[in-house]
């Protein structure tokens, strides 16, 4: 194969090539590591990009690092857990956004806007005041939540004829006040110096629950892969379900797949960071923007890029007004917001 | 490939379709005519396996599609229905070759014999020009082509479409509709096609299905169906059916009438 047909078959915007996926996501990787390194190495305290990666190698090789027991804490012990979480929710919100957009035929639809976050919330805080004892209750839980709420705002959105987007999100606006309204609730009658820690992550927050970074991180790779293997699936279903089954494609079994799939992922970001919003909705985008609409290449792209896109708004969590911390969710809906109104003006 | 259906009954609040029985056969290409409402769209899912009849079957090759897998009724049939929006920006080639989802894995990409059917598909509804363009960017006409290309890259046995020429100019009306005959008379493709277009179905197809509020009213050659008085009464308009000088089929003109309502004013 010539260089010229070789790039010709890279840069095609007729079609998702195998070559076009795997540079991209290729890329986006590299991207990912070095935006972690400098994530790490930028705080309150400033670490050296060296040191960054001669702890991570020794990390992971198992041999000492030959650096001070002060940095490598900080390191090791505090910033990658944070980095690693930060990625870990990042993936799995704009992976769900993008299978909600997929499933719902709809580009604005979004885990937050849906109140489906809300939803897991309700989830999570029901847990945390009374089945404290068990960390992992919160995660599923907040799974149960998701589930719930797409189910009702589906029924609420779906019009006698086509559901249209005015309709969904008018339906999901609606679910979201309800269910936000009891969260608060659950809140105001938690007592004194735990209300502070319970408010702060339900607006957003990074910065606790490291110990459940390893089975979270299992639920969302799971989520994901349950959204990925269906994706050719979605990109029929997008256009239209009839269409997608007059085309071959089980509809019944997709929906229901990757609704639980995308639960999953939302209960399990929502379990340890709260309601972050507008990342589902902002990153899928951005994606179809660059890579076009093929589901094969937006819903791992989507990963990567929600990945970075949230270590880096936490790293200006953690540094904007230091020592003080901002809340994740802020920054992420002073950039969403109005981001999100351009497209719903765009739409129309 | 041979479509039998028998008497079929459906109903929704009201009835919709009260009895439809007839016989596509091998090369046929199959009008299906009547006013609004008169159940044109019903039947046809019911024929591609969207809905189920309440009595009576249609059978595709003598099976039920109601007993088939979704993926063996798509690697036979090809479908387009009556309007789809697109919202997302996917570009006409990406929505040609979900025509071949049925033929590859669920995961993967597609072959090289599926990219060379999407071509194929494409440069007979002169849609090759738009490969790399979204969908949602194109007018309707060129949409509903590209819509026809995605059918026909499914290399079906049997071709269902819902009023295809709805939103076409009449030199594409004339090039969709001669593209359908010719694929069925060069192939052992049937196709059935539902339309408003009452001359250019008496032109094109082999046979034809009169339908008014669900009832049968007249099945066989368009110059046994397409007759002045049935025509009339089924559509509720003045008429004149006389000869095309250049076909010989039926040729239907309409006549201008004092309308029934009289008064405009509020």
């Amino acid at each position: 194969m010539s260089v010229k047909e070789l790039t010709h078959q890279i840069f095609s915007r007729e079609r998702l090539t195998a070559q076009r996926l795997a540079i991209t996501l290729a890329v986006l990787a590299m991207v990912l590591i070095a935006a972690s390194v400098f994530s790490i190495a930028v705080g309150s305290e400033h670490v050296g990009f060296t040191n960054v990666i001669r702890v991570i190698g020794a990390e992971i090789t198992g041999h000492a690092a030959d650096v001070s027991a002060e940095q490598r804490i900080i390191i090791a012990d505090i910033r990658l857990p944070r980095v690693l979480m930060a990625i870990v929710v990042g993936a799995a919100l704009a992976v769900a956004g993008s299978a909600y957009q997929a499933l719902l035929r709809n580009p604005l639809a979004d885990p937050g806007i849906l109140g489906i976050s809300s939803g897991a919330a309700l989830g999570a805080i029901s847990a945390t005041i009374f089945a404290e004892s068990l960390p992992i209750s919160r995660p599923v839980a907040a799974f149960g939540g998701a589930v719930i709420t797409i189910a009702v705002v589906y029924a609420v959105g779906q019009g006698r004829r086509e559901s249209g987007t005015v309709r969904l999100i008018l339906g999901g606006v609606i679910i979201n006040a309800l269910l936000s309204s009891i969260v608060i609730f659950l809140v105001t009658s938690v007592a004194g110096a735990r209300q502070r820690n319970v408010i702060s992550w339900l607006i957003g927050d990074l910065s606790g629950e490291s110990r459940l970074l390893l089975p979270v991180a299992v639920f969302v790779l799971i989520g994901i892969g349950a959204v990925y293997v269906n994706a050719r699936s979605l990109n029929l279903m997008m256009i239209g379900e009839q269409d997608a089954l007059t085309l071959g494609v089980e509809a019944r079994r997709v929906k229901i797949a990757v609704y639980l799939a995308a639960s999953l992922l939302t209960g399990a970001a929502v379990a340890v960071s709260g309601a972050i919003g507008f990342v589902g909705l902002i990153i899928p985008h951005a994606v179809r923007l660059v890579g076009g609409s093929d589901n094969r290449l937006v819903v791992p792209a989507s990963a990567l890029v929600g990945g970075i896109f949230l270590m880096l708004a936490d790293t200006i969590a953690r540094t904007a007004v230091a020592p003080r911390e901002l809340n994740i969710g802020v920054i992420t809906s002073l950039i969403g917001a109005p981001v999100f109104v351009y497209l719903l003006r765009r739409t129309n | 490939m041979t479509i039998e259906v028998s008497d079929i009954r459906f109903s929704y609040t009201r009835p919709v379709l009260r009895g439809v029985s007839f016989k596509v056969g091998s090369g046929e290409l199959f009008a299906v005519l009547g006013p609004n409402g008169s159940g044109k769209s019903t039947l046809i899912k019911i024929i591609v396996g969207m809905l189920k009849p309440e009595s009576g079957c249609a059978l595709i090759d003598g099976r039920n599609p109601a007993s088939m897998s979704r993926r063996d009724i798509a690697r036979v049939i090809g479908y387009v229905a009556q309007e789809s929006a697109v919202l997302f920006p996917i570009t006409a080639m990406e929505l040609v070759l979900q025509g071949r989802f049925a033929q590859g894995g669920l995961i993967g990409f597609e072959s090289d014999r599926d990219i060379s059917e999407a071509e194929w598909a494409m440069r007979v509804t002169e849609t090759t020009e738009f490969a790399a363009t979204p969908v949602n960017e194109l007018s309707g006409g060129e949409r509903q082509r590209v819509m026809l290309a995605r059918a026909l890259a499914v290399r079906p046995r049997v071709l269902v479409l819902d009023e295809p020429v709805a939103n076409l100019d009449i030199s594409h009306q004339v090039k969709v509709l001669d593209l359908v005959r010719r694929l069925t008379s060069e192939s052992e493709m049937s196709a059935i096609v539902v339309t408003h277009e009452l001359n250019l179905a008496a032109d094109f197809a082999t046979s034809a299905l009169l339908l008014k509020s669900g009832e049968m009213i007249a099945v066989g050659k368009p110059q046994d169906v397409m007759t002045e008085s049935l025509l009339r009464s089924v559509f509720e308009t003045d008429l004149v059916v006389d000869e095309n000088p250049a076909s010989g089929s039926p040729r239907v003109t309409l006549i201008r009438r004092k309308s029934e309502i009289s008064d405009l004013r509020m």
